[in-house]
């Protein structure tokens, strides 16, 4: 059997495409935690490469991950849903797609495997579920909560239209709005990491050493 | 592909992340499914490092991303060894000793995620029986395997923590909660014994910096301002008026805010209390002469100069106190290879462990907390933890331009000449199920735990606390042990 039918036979989930490489991007599968395995187009992983490799596609225990259906969300029939356009930190759109009124940003994101965490699973404990809105739609939602906001504090890439994605359901009037993954950068770890250097000789800053993001240094 | 057969060093949220990322890029239904393995080790029985031993109790929701964590674990090519400590000294007698250079020549790679886990002392404030550091009481709080002496809380009225980060925070919350309020969470029941025959009546928060240099954040702060049966005691009006008109980051402002605003509960309604003492830096603590006296905290009065750094403004005071407790960050083991003690945790480039020389050493990463600093919180380690994967993917298949999160950031030329000129100490070519013959034995032994015996001890412990009318109901090593040789079928 070829890696292509064997891809084709065994892939859980759509692809999603999270990859942007200017020679040459991967279409990288990313599968959602506890899917199901639904009948979506075959995964394209790796598959520009598979030809030229060996295949080592497996099956073993593959049926044993219970199923539940992506992000517990129904999909709409198509044309009938409410817009929503996911852009990846760039700007580039990675999928326009659509859902039910009431459902919220972080589970109609999982539902259409777009890479968006959602570490507390959307009890307002870890912002991994931050999007940035269009102005527009960002204005026509009452304003977040004090625990929302407080979490959005420790966000990375915070702007003025930030909001938690799993604070976020879809109304009507929010037909056509875009979510926007917030843009992060490894100096911010480099950054945290070079002020380590006074704090172990004992100098600086040991009141400001603890788990804290100090999300003030990153805006 | 080339095997990738990845040996972890720590099985904290960091090596979790790392592993589920990798899993869920290269997909079991994929063509490169079965040349990937990756084996967790940890000298903890049980996984998760911080989010099992760190993140405070009443805080549960922070522990769900545990489930992806066990999602990942469904996969077969992820296997946890548990007990197994890498490195010449292990802190645990129960522990599997294993040294990194019987683990290498099993793996074509090697992720230490170990964290920091060496907490940062005072040098004015050598540990006693006066003075802790907030990571044993945490450790006592959770159970945590290295069993550090409960707190004499029953003969403690007055608290002082140094330090105002997160940590303080989490403690001065475990302190003056009700324990009825904290019963139905994971806090061991004979921590709740103690808890329930506490004394303590005040919590002062002692930082060098002013309101607008504290490090923790908005969140922990209203959960203090919101505590049932506390009150704060009011901030020096002055103190406040001094910072308006700075300018301020949202977080500074909306932190300013909830400080003016002040507690729920009005000072003097409230027989517990607690303060935050700014600008204030400890020089020393005296110990009683007899023991139902209180020890005597001196501490410098500071001021900000002009780079906001804290300086003694010459004056200075003096606190009784029952107990102090220092919060001031941690650090990674000094015998941890490739440690930088500059930096207080491994010396790594772009997730890449570089040695003295500033050499990258091939197929060798660091992730977390180990590569970081223990700084940030689990997103950041989550980020992090991302980035890595794509440096490992990038080395791996040099052709492509991998970039699968935004935190990695474009392949510099640096990052690839660094690559090219690497120090190789891994073989290329393994037994893909192969595991050192110590662990092997370890696990035959039942000293070794793997993830089918953490489920069942999770189950058990979750079986245990609704019994119990609660989230869980811990066990420690020894009882975890018989319960797994007992059940053992
Ligand atoms: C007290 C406390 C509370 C926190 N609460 C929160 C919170 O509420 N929310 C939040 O977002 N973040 C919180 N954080 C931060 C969060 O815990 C860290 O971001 C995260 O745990 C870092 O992950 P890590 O995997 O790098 O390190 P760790 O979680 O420390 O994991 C490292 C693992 O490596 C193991 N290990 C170390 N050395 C060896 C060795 N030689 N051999 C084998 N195993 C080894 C350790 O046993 C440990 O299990 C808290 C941190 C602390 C200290
Ligand atoms: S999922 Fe954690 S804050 Fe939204």
């Amino acid at each position: 059997m070829s890696a292509r039918t064997l891809v084709g036979k065994f892939a859980a989930c759509p692809p999603t495409r999270i990859a942007f490489g200017q020679r040459q991007s991967l279409r990288i599968h990313l599968r959602r935690p506890q899917r199901c395995l639904s009948s979506h187009a075959p995964s394209q992983v790796w598959l520009a490469r598979s030809a030229a490799l060996p295949v080592f596609s497996r099956t073993r225990d593959f049926h044993s991950s219970p199923a539940s259906c992506h992000g517990g969300v129904t999909r709409p029939k198509p044309g009938e849903g409410i817009k929503v356009h996911f852009k990846d930190s760039k700007g580039n759109l990675l999928k326009t797609v659509e859902a039910n009124e009431g459902d919220d940003i972080l589970s109609i994101a999982h539902e259409y495997d777009i890479d968006l965490e959602g570490a507390c699973e959307g009890s307002v404990a870890c912002s991994t579920c931050h999007v940035i809105l269009d102005p527009e739609s960002y204005d026509k939602l009452p304003e977040p909560e004090d625990d929302e906001n407080d979490m959005l504090d420790m966000a990375f890439g915070l702007t003025d239209t930030s909001r938690l994605g799993c604070q976020v359901r879809l109304t009507r009037d929010l037909d056509g709005m875009t979510a926007t993954l917030p843009a992060a950068t490894r100096n911010m770890f480099v950054d945290e990491a070079d002020t380590s250097l006074a704090r172990v000789a004992g100098a600086a800053c040991w009141d400001c050493q603890n788990y804290s993001s100090t999300s003030h240094r990153f805006m | 592909m080339a095997p990738i057969k990845l040996a972890v060093v720590g099985a904290g949220p960091s090596s979790f992340y790392v592993a589920s990322r990798l899993l869920s890029l290269l997909p079991r239904s994929g063509p490169h499914a079965s040349s990937l393995k990756i084996h967790l080790y940890d000298r903890l029985w049980a996984p998760y490092g911080l989010v099992r031993y760190g993140v405070a109790p009443d805080h549960p929701e922070v522990k769900n991303c545990t489930h992806k964590f066990d999602e990942a674990a469904t996969d077969p090519r992820l296997r946890f060894f548990g007990n197994v400590n890498i490195g010449t000294t292990s802190p645990f007698s129960y522990a599997l000793p294993l040294s990194l250079e019987a683990l290498m020549p099993y793996y074509t790679h090697i992720l230490y995620s170990t964290g920091c886990t060496v907490p940062i002392l005072h040098p004015a404030l050598p540990p006693s029986r006066y003075c802790i550091p907030a990571l044993s009481m945490v450790h006592w709080y959770t159970q945590h395997p290295s069993k550090p002496s409960p707190p004499p809380l029953d003969r403690t009225s007055h608290v002082t923590l140094i330090g105002q980060g997160n940590v303080s925070l989490d403690v001065a919350r475990m302190l003056l909660t009700p324990p009825d309020h904290l019963a139905k969470y994971d806090v061991p029941m004979p921590v709740l014994d103690i808890l329930r025959r506490s004394a303590v009546q005040h919590v002062s928060i002692v930082g060098r910096r002013g309101p607008l240099q504290a490090a923790f954040t908005t969140k922990e702060l209203r959960e203090m301002m919101n505590l049932p049966d506390s009150s704060m005691v009011p901030l020096d009006p002055a103190l406040l008026a001094q910072v308006q008109g700075a300018s301020l980051t949202r977080q500074q402002s909306r932190t300013l805010q909830l400080l003016q605003k002040g507690s729920k509960n009005k000072p003097g309604t409230t027989a517990k209390t607690w303060s935050l003492d700014f600008f204030r830096s400890p020089t020393g603590l005296t110990t009683p002469v007899s023991p139902s006296d209180k020890a005597r905290l001196t501490l410098a009065h500071t001021t900000l100069d002009p780079s906001s750094r804290a300086v003694p403004t010459g004056e200075s005071s003096t606190l009784d106190t029952d107990l102090v407790i220092t919060s001031l960050g941690h650090r990674s083991e000094l015998s941890a290879p490739w440690y930088d003690p500059a930096l207080g945790h491994l010396r790594t480039v772009s997730g890449r462990v570089v040695n003295a020389d500033g050499r990258v050493v091939r197929n060798v990463y660091a992730s977390g907390w180990a590569a970081m600093g223990a700084r940030g919180v689990l997103a950041s380690t989550m980020m992090d933890a991302y980035a890595v994967v794509d440096t490992i993917l990038r080395d791996h298949f040099p052709g492509e331009d991998v970039q699968t999160t935004a935190a990695s950031g474009p392949e510099s030329a640096a990052d690839k000449a660094a690559e090219a000129d690497a120090l190789e100490v891994l073989p290329k070519e393994v037994d893909l199920d192969a595991i050192p013959p110590e662990v092997e034995a370890g696990l035959k032994e039942g000293r070794v735990t793997d993830f089918e015996d953490w489920r069942r001890v999770d189950a058990e412990e979750i079986r245990r606390g609704e019994e119990l009318g609660k989230e869980r109901e811990r066990m420690d090593w020894e009882e975890a042990h018989n319960f797994l040789t007992k059940t053992r079928t």
